[in-house]
Formats: C-alpha cells, sequence, structure tokens
C-alpha cells in the first residue's frame, strides 16, 4: 500500500534566487525503509521537513505530496509522522525522561491512565525503565536520541523520518540506534526515511537508496542498483560502504553492500599472488608530548580516569587516539592543553614540563587544543569578527572562507564550522595541534577534506594528536594510530599493522579482506589489492 | 512505605499552607510554642546531615529579634529597667521572644519544605493550574544544567584557545560577558530546535493533558483529613475568642474552656502531624523487619 | 494556542492584573493578613502572571517560541543567579520585556524568582521577589519603543530599577519584621541595604550596558533565520 505520495514538487525558500527543490517525485510504499543520501545543502533537510507540515519551511511550493491518500496539509495529524533530529540534546523538551516520554500524547489530550499504560510500554521496549525517573540531563547521548525516538514512537506514528540522527553520536551507539530503527520497520512495519551520511550502516539494510543532488533526485531504487549507477561519481561514491567501493574499483555489476557480500567479492581475487607490506614512515625522533605515568581522577571518591599513562608523539606526525566511550581519551588531551591538572605524573610538551608553561605561554605558538564541540570555539557573531579577534588575515589561509565571512558562526554545516574554528586555532601558530573528534557530524566530502588539509599541516611542521571515533578516518589519515582502553594505552602501531590486528574495532575494509590479504585496511588498498592478484579462474 | 515527603505534593501544600497558615493569625505564646516544638522536630526528624550550624545561626537570629522588640517599642505596663531614659518593659520583651519564635518556626517549616518540595513537585502542584505554565517550568529547569554545562565547556575551550585572560579585570570582565552573551545565543538556537521538536509532537495541536507520575491516594486522603480537621478546630477555637491571647498593655490569655482546649491540642497534633508518621513509618518498617 | 478566547476579559486581564490585583494581593498578603499566607499569596501572583501571559497569547506559531524563550531567559537568569556579586537577572528580565513584550517579561521576571529559590530556598519573600522582578519586566515592555532608540535611557532604567528592587524588598523585609509597617524600620533597613543597592544598580548598568544590544541582534537574526 502507497503511504506517501510526492509528485513533482518544487520549493523555494523565501528570499532565495533559486529553489530548494526541483521536481521531485517519489512514492513510498507501507513498511518501506528508504534511505536518503546527498551533500550538505543538496536539498535533503528540506525535503524531509516538507514532509512534516508542523516543520513545513516558509517558502513557495509547487507539485503534491499526499499521505495516506489526500493531501498532507489536511490529514496529517502530528502523531501520525514521527521525526527525529539531528541533535539528541536539543530535542528534549522537559527535564525527566517519563515526561519526555509523555509529551506527545499530553498533546493529543490523551487521559491520565492511558498515558501511564503507554509510556511504560515504550520504556520496556526501548529498554529503558531504569532511566524512567531520572533527569534527561543525565543521559549520554546515545541515550539522549533513543528518548527522542521513544518519545515520537509514543504516539504510533505510521511514518517515520529521521533527519541525520546518527551524526552527533559515536559509531557503536549509531550502529545500536540504526538496529532499533530497523527493528521498529520490521516488528511494527513501519515505514521509515531517513537521512544519513554514515552510510556503511544503512544501505545494507535499506529497501529503497535515494540520490539527491542540487535538489533533484538523481538516482533512486533498490540499494545495488543505485549504487551501480554512481560508480563513476567520486564524490558521491566516497560515502558509500566499503563493500560498494571496493566493487566500484573493481567495476563490478554486481554491487556488493555489506561486509559479507564483500568478502564473497574479495574472496574471487584472494590468489596470494601479490601483498602488502605495511608502509614505514619515516618519522621524526623529537619527542613533541610525552605522557609520563600520568594519574589523573575528576574527584577524590571517583575511580582515576587516567591510569599510569605513557606515551609519546613526535615531531610532524598524525597521532590517532582511539577507543570507546568513558576510556578516558577527552581526559588525556585536555591533560595535555593544561585544562586538567594530573595529580601525579609528568607531561613534557616539546621537553618542558607543562606546569613550567607560565601566563599563557603554552597557549603563544606552542599548542592548541580543537575541542569536540565546536561551536564553544565560537564568540562572535560573524566569521569576520572571529578571524579579526583571533589577528586571522583571510587571505592567508590554506583554504578559502571568503564566501563565509559575513555569516554567523552558527549558521555554517558541520563541516564549515570545523574550518572557520580551524582558521581561528592556527592564528595562535600552533607547534602542536590537539584535536577532539575533528571528524564528528561531517559527510564524508567533508572529511576528504579536513584529512587533506591536516596531511597538509603535518608535512609543514605541525604535529597534529587527534582522538577520534572514527576508525575510517584513522585509517587513511594517520602514521600511528594508539588503543586507549581504561585510562592507558594499550597498544601502538601504523594504521595497517593496527588495525589489522583488530579484529572487531576496525575498517569495514579490514573485516571484508581479514583472511585475505594482510594490511588491507582501507577500501582503496583493498581494491588495489584484488586488481593486483587478478581475478581466480572460474570465480 | 510512605513517609511525609512521599505523599501528594499538593497534600503537602495543604499541610504548609494550614499549618503556617493558621498559627499566624494567633499571637498566642501556647500556640507559637507548639508550631516551633512541631516545626523543629519535624526538621530533626527529616535532616540527615545534622547541620548543627542551622540550629545556632537560627538560635542567634532569635536572641537578636527577641530584644530588639523591647528596644524599639516601650508598650506595657510592667517596667523592668530603664535605659538611657527608656522603660524597658516586660510586656514588650515577651512579644519580642513570641514574635521572634514564631518567625524562627517559619523558617524551620520552610527549610523542610524547600528539602521535601523538590523541583518536580513544585512543577506538579503549578502543573495542576495550568499545563502551559508548568512546561515553561519544566523547560526552564531543563535548560539551567544545559546552560551551566556549556559554559564550563566553553571556557575551557577559550583559555586553551589562550583567549580567555584572567590577569585583567577588565579583560576578564569583557570575556566573561562575552561568554555569557554567547551562551545566551546558543540557548536561543537550541530553543528553536527545542520548539521544532515540541510542534513536530503534535504540541499546540489539542487541548493538552498534564501527566504526572503523582497519584493520589488513601493514604493522602487520610492525611488530609488528619491535617484539615484539627486545623477547622483549631480555626473555630480563636475564631470563637476563646482561645486568644494580649500583651498590651498587660498580657492575658482566656480562660481554658473545653472549646480552647480542643483548640490547642488540634493544634498540637496538626503541628506534629509529620513527624507522627514519620515515626509510624519508622517503627512499622522495624516491627515488619523483625518479623521476617 | 489561544488560552483566554475572549477579547474583553483578555485586555481586563492584561491591564488590571499587574497594576492593581497583584500588587493589592501582595500588600494585602502583608498588611491585613498579618505578615501570613505568604504561599497563598505567591501561589495567586503565579496564577496571575500566568493569566496575564495567557491573555498575551494570539497566534499558534508565536505561542510555542515564545514559550521555549521565555523558558530560555529564565533559565539564564537562573543561572545568573549563581554568578557572584553581579546578577543579571534583572537585566535579562528588562532585556526580555524590551525585546518580547510586556507579558513575557513579567513571566520571566516572575518564573526567575520562583525557580531559582528551588536553589536559594523559598519562603514569604519569593512571592515579592515574583512581583518585583515581573513587573521591572512588564513595565520594560511597555516603555520598549523609547528604551531602544536610547540607550542611556534604558542604562538609568537599568540603574533606578535595581535601587527600586531594593526599596521593594526592604519594605517586605519591615512587614515581616515589625507587624505592620513602620517607617523607622524601613530607613534603617535602606540604610543596612546600601551596599546591595549599589551592587543591583551597578549589576544592573554593567549586564545593559554590554547585554542590551547583542540580545537585540540575537532575537533580531532568530526571528529573520526561522522566519517568526
Amino acid at each position: 500500500m502507497e503511504i506517501l505520495d510526492i509528485k513533482d514538487l518544487s520549493f523555494t525558500y523565501n528570499e532565495a534566487a533559486l529553489p530548494a527543490l526541483k521536481d521531485i517525485s517519489l512514492s513510498v510504499n507501507e513498511g518501506e525503509f528508504v534511505v536518503l543520501c546527498g551533500a550538505t545543502g543538496s536539498g535533503k533537510s528540506t525535503l524531509l521537513r516538507l514532509l512534516k507540515p508542523q516543520l513545513s519551511p516558509f517558502g513557495t511550493s509547487t507539485g503534491v505530496i499526499s499521505f495516506c491518500g489526500s493531501p498532507i496539509s489536511e490529514c496529517a495529524s502530528a502523531a501520525d509522522i514521527g521525526f527525529v533530529m539531528q541533535r539528541p540534546e536539543q530535542q528534549i523538551v522537559t527535564d525527566k525522561v517519563w515526561h519526555e516520554l509523555a509529551f506527545g500524547l499530553e498533546n493529543m489530550g490523551v487521559k491520565q491512565q492511558d498515558i501511564t499504560r503507554r509510556t511504560a510500554e515504550m520504556a520496556s521496549y526501548f529498554g529503558i525503565e531504569d532511566k524512567f525517573d531520572k533527569s534527561t540531563a543525565e543521559l549520554s547521548g546515545g541515550q539522549k536520541q533513543l528518548i527522542n525516538l521513544a518519545a515520537v514512537m509514543v504516539t504510533e506514528p505510521k511514518l517515520l523520518i529521521l533527519d541525520e540522527p546518527t551524526a552527533q553520536l559515536d559509531p557503536i551507539t549509531a550502529s545500536d540506534f540504526i538496529n532499533t530503527v530497523k527493528k521498529l520497520n520490521r516488528d511494527l512495519s513501519l515505514t521509515v526515511i531517513i537521512a544519513e551520511h554514515r552510510l556503511e550502516e544503512v544501505i545494507p539494510i535499506c529497501d529503497r537508496l535515494v540520490i539527491i543532488e542540487d535538489g533533484r533526485i538523481i538516482a533512486s531504487g533498490p540499494p545495488n542498483e543505485v549504487v551501480t549507477r554512481v560508480y563513476d561519481r567520486d564524490d558521491i561514491m566516497c560515502g558509500m560502504p566499503a563493500a560498494a567501493r571496493i566493487s566500484a574499483y573493481l567495476g563490478r555489476k554486481d554491487c556488493a553492500l555489506s561486509v559479507k557480500e564483500g568478502r564473497e567479492l574479495v574472496r574471487c581475487y584472494n590468489n596470494d599472488k601479490a601483498s602488502s607490506e605495511p608502509e614505514k614512515a619515516a618519522r621524526s625522533s623529537e619527542p613533541v608530548l610525552e605522557f609520563r605515568n600520568v594519574y589523573f581522577r575528576y574527584e577524590r571518591a571517583l575511580p582515576d580516569v587516567l591510569n599510569g599513562l605513557n606515551f609519546s608523539v613526535y615531531r610532524g606526525e598524525i597521532f590517532c587516539i582511539l577507543g570507546g566511550n568513558g576510556s578516558g581519551k577527552t581526559t588525556a588531551l585536555n591533560a595535555a592543553a593544561g585544562i586538567l591538572k594530573p595529580y601525579a605524573g609528568n607531561i613534557y610538551v616539546f621537553g618542558k614540563k607543562l606546569k613550567e608553561y607560565k601566563n599563557q605561554s603554552l597557549y603563544r605558538e606552542c599548542l592548541a587544543l580543537m575541542p569536540q564541540d565546536i561551536q564553544t570555539v565560537f564568540l562572535r557573531n560573524t566569521v569576520r569578527e572571529e578571524l579579526k579577534d583571533a589577528g586571522v588575515d583571510p587571505a592567508s589561509l590554506p583554504y578559502d572562507l571568503t564566501p563565509l565571512l559575513d555569516m554567523h558562526p552558527y549558521d555554517l554545516s558541520g563541516g564549515e564550522q570545523q574550518l572557520a574554528a580551524l582558521a581561528k586555532v592556527l592564528a595562535l601558530k600552533p607547534k602542536l595541534l590537539l584535536l577532539d573528534e575533528p571528524t564528528k557530524g561531517l559527510d564524508a566530502a567533508s572529511k576528504g577534506r579536513i584529512r587533506t588539509l591536516l596531511r597538509g599541516l603535518a608535512d609543514s611542521g605541525i604535529t597534529i594528536v587527534a582522538v577520534t571515533h572514527d576508525v575510517e578516518f584513522a585509517a587513511e589519515a594517520a602514521d600511528r594510530c594508539a588503543m586507549f582502553f581504561r585510562g592507558e594505552i594499550i597498544s601502538t602501531a601504523s594504521p595497517e599493522e593496527f588495525f589489522s590486528a583488530n579484529s572487531f574495532y576496525t575498517t569495514a575494509a579490514s573485516r571484508i579482506t581479514r583472511g585475505h590479504f594482510e594490511h588491507a585496511v582501507t577500501a582503496r588498498k583493498a581494491a588495489e589489492l584484488c586488481l593486483l592478484n587478478g581475478r581466480k579462474a572460474g570465480m | 512505605m510512605r513517609g511525609f515527603g512521599d505523599l501528594n505534593p499538593a497534600v503537602i501544600m495543604t499541610y504548609y499552607l494550614s499549618v503556617i497558615g493558621t498559627a499566624m493569625f494567633c499571637m498566642d505564646p501556647v500556640v507559637i510554642a507548639l508550631s516551633l516544638v512541631g516545626a523543629c522536630a519535624l526538621f530533626v526528624t527529616l535532616d540527615k546531615k545534622h547541620s548543627l550550624k542551622l540550629h545556632i545561626s537560627f538560635f542567634l537570629l532569635f536572641l537578636v529579634m527577641a530584644l530588639i522588640n523591647p528596644i524599639w517599642y516601650h508598650n506595657g505596663v510592667t517596667v523592668l529597667f530603664v535605659v538611657n531614659d527608656s522603660p524597658i518593659t516586660l510586656e514588650a520583651l515577651m512579644y519580642g521572644i513570641s514574635a521572634s519564635a514564631m518567625i524562627v518556626s517559619v523558617l524551620y517549616r520552610l527549610r523542610t519544605f524547600t528539602m521535601i518540595m523538590t523541583a518536580d513537585k513544585l512543577l506538579y502542584v503549578f502543573g495542576r493550574l495550568s499545563p502551559q505554565l508548568s512546561l515553561v517550568l519544566s523547560m526552564a529547569l531543563r535548560f539551567v544544567p544545559l546552560i551551566r554545562t556549556q559554559t564550563a565547556k566553553v571556557r575551557s575551550t577559550q583559555k586553551a584557545l589562550g583567549i580567555y585572560r584572567e590577569d585583567n579585570i577588565a579583560d576578564t570582565l569583557k570575556g566573561e560577558m562575552r561568554i555569557f552573551s554567547i551562551i545566551a545565543t546558543w540557548a536561543l538556537e537550541n530553543g528553536i530546535i527545542t520548539s521544532d521538536s515540541m510542534e513536530a509532537r503534535g504540541y499546540g495541536e489539542h487541548r493538552r493533558t498534564n501527566f504526572s507520575l503523582f497519584r493520589f491516594t488513601r493514604g493522602d486522603a487520610v492525611f488530609l483529613a488528619l491535617c484539615l480537621i484539627p486545623a477547622a478546630v483549631f480555626a473555630a477555637a480563636v475564631a470563637s475568642g476563646e482561645a486568644a491571647f494580649t500583651f498590651y498593655p498587660a498580657m492575658s490569655g482566656t480562660a481554658v474552656t473545653p472549646l480552647s482546649a480542643a483548640g490547642y491540642s488540634a493544634y498540637g497534633f496538626l503541628s506534629l502531624l509529620p513527624c507522627i508518621l514519620e515515626w509510624k513509618e519508622d517503627i512499622r518498617w522495624k516491627y515488619l523487619i523483625s518479623r521476617i | 494556542m489561544l488560552l483566554i478566547k475572549n477579547k474583553n476579559l483578555r485586555a481586563f486581564i492584561v491591564r488590571a492584573f499587574p497594576f492593581v490585583l497583584i500588587p493589592a494581593a501582595a500588600i494585602l498578603g502583608a498588611v491585613v493578613f498579618d505578615n501570613s499566607r505568604h504561599l497563598i499569596i505567591s501561589l495567586a501572583i503565579a496564577v496571575m502572571t500566568l493569566l496575564v501571559f495567557a491573555a498575551g497569547y494570539e497566534k499558534k506559531k508565536v505561542g510555542t517560541w515564545r514559550m521555549v524563550i521565555a523558558s530560555v531567559m529564565t533559565a539564564l537568569c537562573v543561572f545568573g543567579r549563581f554568578i557572584p556579586l553581579f546578577k543579571p537577572i534583572t537585566a535579562i528580565t528588562i532585556i526580555t520585556g524590551m525585546y518580547i513584550g510586556s507579558e513575557t517579561g513579567f513571566l520571566v521576571g516572575a518564573m526567575s524568582a520562583l525557580i531559582s529559590n528551588i536553589y536559594m530556598g523559598q519562603g514569604p519573600w519569593t512571592a515579592f521577589q515574583m512581583l518585583a522582578w515581573g513587573l521591572i519586566g512588564y513595565i520594560a515592555g511597555i516603555i520598549a519603543e523609547p528604551l531602544k532608540r536610547h540607550r542611556w535611557l534604558l542604562l538609568v532604567y537599568g540603574v533606578v530599577t535595581g535601587i527600586a528592587y531594593s526599596f521593594i524588598m526592604d519594605i517586605w523585609t519591615t512587614l515581616w519584621y515589625s507587624n505592620g509597617f513602620d517607617i523607622g524600620v524601613y530607613l534603617s533597613a535602606l540604610v543596612t541595604a546600601i551596599p546591595y543597592t549599589i551592587s543591583y544598580a551597578v549589576s544592573n548598568f554593567i549586564f545593559l550596558f554590554f547585554l542590551a544590544k547583542p540580545f537585540g541582534d540575537k532575537l533580531e537574526r532568530i526571528r529573520k533565520k526561522y522566519g517568526l
């Protein structure tokens, strides 16, 4: 049964010269799982918001959107279409979890007894009974997003729309979230439309993939067919699952999507003719940042967060620290930046103890920290003022910020915010750059841009330490990777050795090639090895 | 097992209104003494931290306020002694003691009220009045910790950027203002998303109901009755003029009648009611545990 | 979200409540009821605050947004009460009244007092603080146009309200202490409160000096960005 039908939809924002959406036609059946992908600013969010009358942007639209057979603005009550947005924190309305779950029902005017029953039901289904009485402020990002989903599901919507719901989550939490959505889709035959940058997880499980570019749908259909059609588009392919990228490099007509299909594919090329050795990068022996037996805890009664931490970072390298939530990665970074003070052990920056840097001298032409929450870097109303404050000449930057100068920093996209913040940080002429989750919330193209930029900085002699959850990013960007676990670093190696030694905490490409090729941790490398080996006879 | 703090917030509110409200109509040393004993006993029962400091500060307050009245006012017929040509009278001294005992007893009551009426209970009581107001309160309560953590984050980011300086008052002030200002922008920006999220979940589409985890049980009903009946008896005694006390010109109370006796005992019961409940629950728990 | 449908009733509430009924309730509570029923009074004032607020609403979209903005501003006030020495609460209330309107100004002032006292301690003073801050916000809304046009006027208003706040709160101190209004006690209360009075006035001046324009820009920006 058709639940949603869009015919020739075009939309132009007020005060905008060009339309944001052009001739969109799409129909979605009940129970379908649709993934919408496209670059930042391609019109994904506009389209999704037009499907939810309460959130429709202001502007002029032509064309028809029908929901369950009648025009959407007439029939759809807020309860029928659920909408989950990107930022987990900001969507929460009330101060308690139970109140949040009840909120939608309160708005529908549902009776007290029914609210009790339905919130209890939701809490059990989502496994959040123990959080029921908690303050919403106490929850982690992933839990908040789960509450947002539960709070939307409580009114029993027929259609669930998700606009980049996992952008602010770490990969493991994100994958849990996607699985919950898939479970809802499977258990209740709930129709799902999801816009995502992180396609590794969603593409293998979706029924339909829609690619949108400059406000137009350029491809729509079963995911493997759609991906095959955009093989030649590097800017789109860079965000696709590793298996799909390998297929594209090999020019396969039957596109693999999941790790399982990817392994099937690589098996056909496992000829033992060529193999890969981990690259040994020539590295400086001059240590820039050293941790020696560093111990830190937030309060006397709490356990150690840094537990005898030891590591060294050398000049001009990109050092990526990986590890789970709460393992102490960010704490280590903040200790290195002098924001947190360890109670035992020493930290050396350029051979000098951290304590010996007096009067902000640590932050002058020495070290700079880019925080995880990039918005905290900005204090002014325009990018221009920001740069002026920091004493940056926009023309001297390695990238062009001119089109953004008169915008409010909060109005920039995630990738643009990273670039603007980096400009402000680079004004301090740091020789050691500490980055906390530099790729959080970015699409694949922006990640690529950041990667190139960091490589350029490293080549110019700036040492970079990045804390990240993003294994794909670390595999491509890092010179060395380190695994953080319970307050210490338990292994350090080049990305090739590091990720091929891990079997769970590793890249999709490494999981695909495991047992077939050694040290192939990126899709490009895997594909190159396949081509070198050639296809096995008869397969 | 429901102590005083676990009762329905509206019942708790009613209790405080009746115990404080009735006492204040009656400047009677007996009533004030009962009120002080009840208020103090409840505080001691509920207070697990044994805040001796608070008791001392309340006592000092009591002394100062009790002594100021006879120094300021010179009404009354019984002159104790004369200072600087001003007579210090027994009546004014007694009035001062009574009035300050009253204030201290109210302060103790307010202490326990603040301890018991946590934000969500207050919200429940106000939510009964209007779901809209309840929502504004709930949202504001959510924003306060958010703003606090964001401010801490901005501060440490700016510190690591070397822009936040602490060596100069003018710079610090300017920096703080800038941070406060950007936090406001951030909060308003968040507010837009919150308001989207509210509308997406049907806010404003229908008449709202107000959901709460608090229930009105039989225990609440019993407590309410035990609170309102003595309050009514006491009010009747005061209104009939049979329980009254005057300080000026000379101190005099009314003779003890059945109604005034009933009024005083009713107030004593009312004043101690929460403590009685707490003690009863305590004994019941110990008894039940001993039988396992 | 039209809360009160009758137009005349709405007009009556908007005018009569903040200027007649709410002060009357507060004074009645303090004088006639013998320093007593402050909780009833504080409740009564909160109800009336709500009615004034409710009467200010007309369109649906603005309704939700105003609701949220009131909570954000209230939260900023409450957060600001923890700043040592300088308190932005009056300044933010004034800014709210000035840019969003009288009713919201009143609500933010009054609710900030109520919520911050959850942390600071509730008491009869809550009602008076609600009233004092509420009125400061309400009046800022009424004289919004001149305040926006002349910066000096805004700063003067800030200093005056800082002093007025202290004077109003001293009325409360006097009533609470001396069973009825006594001018001698009131004057001595004013004298002892001089350091506080100065700190209020200076805080208001500083915060309005630095924040008024940026807040105006911010609200304007949000209005434009989201087409409100």
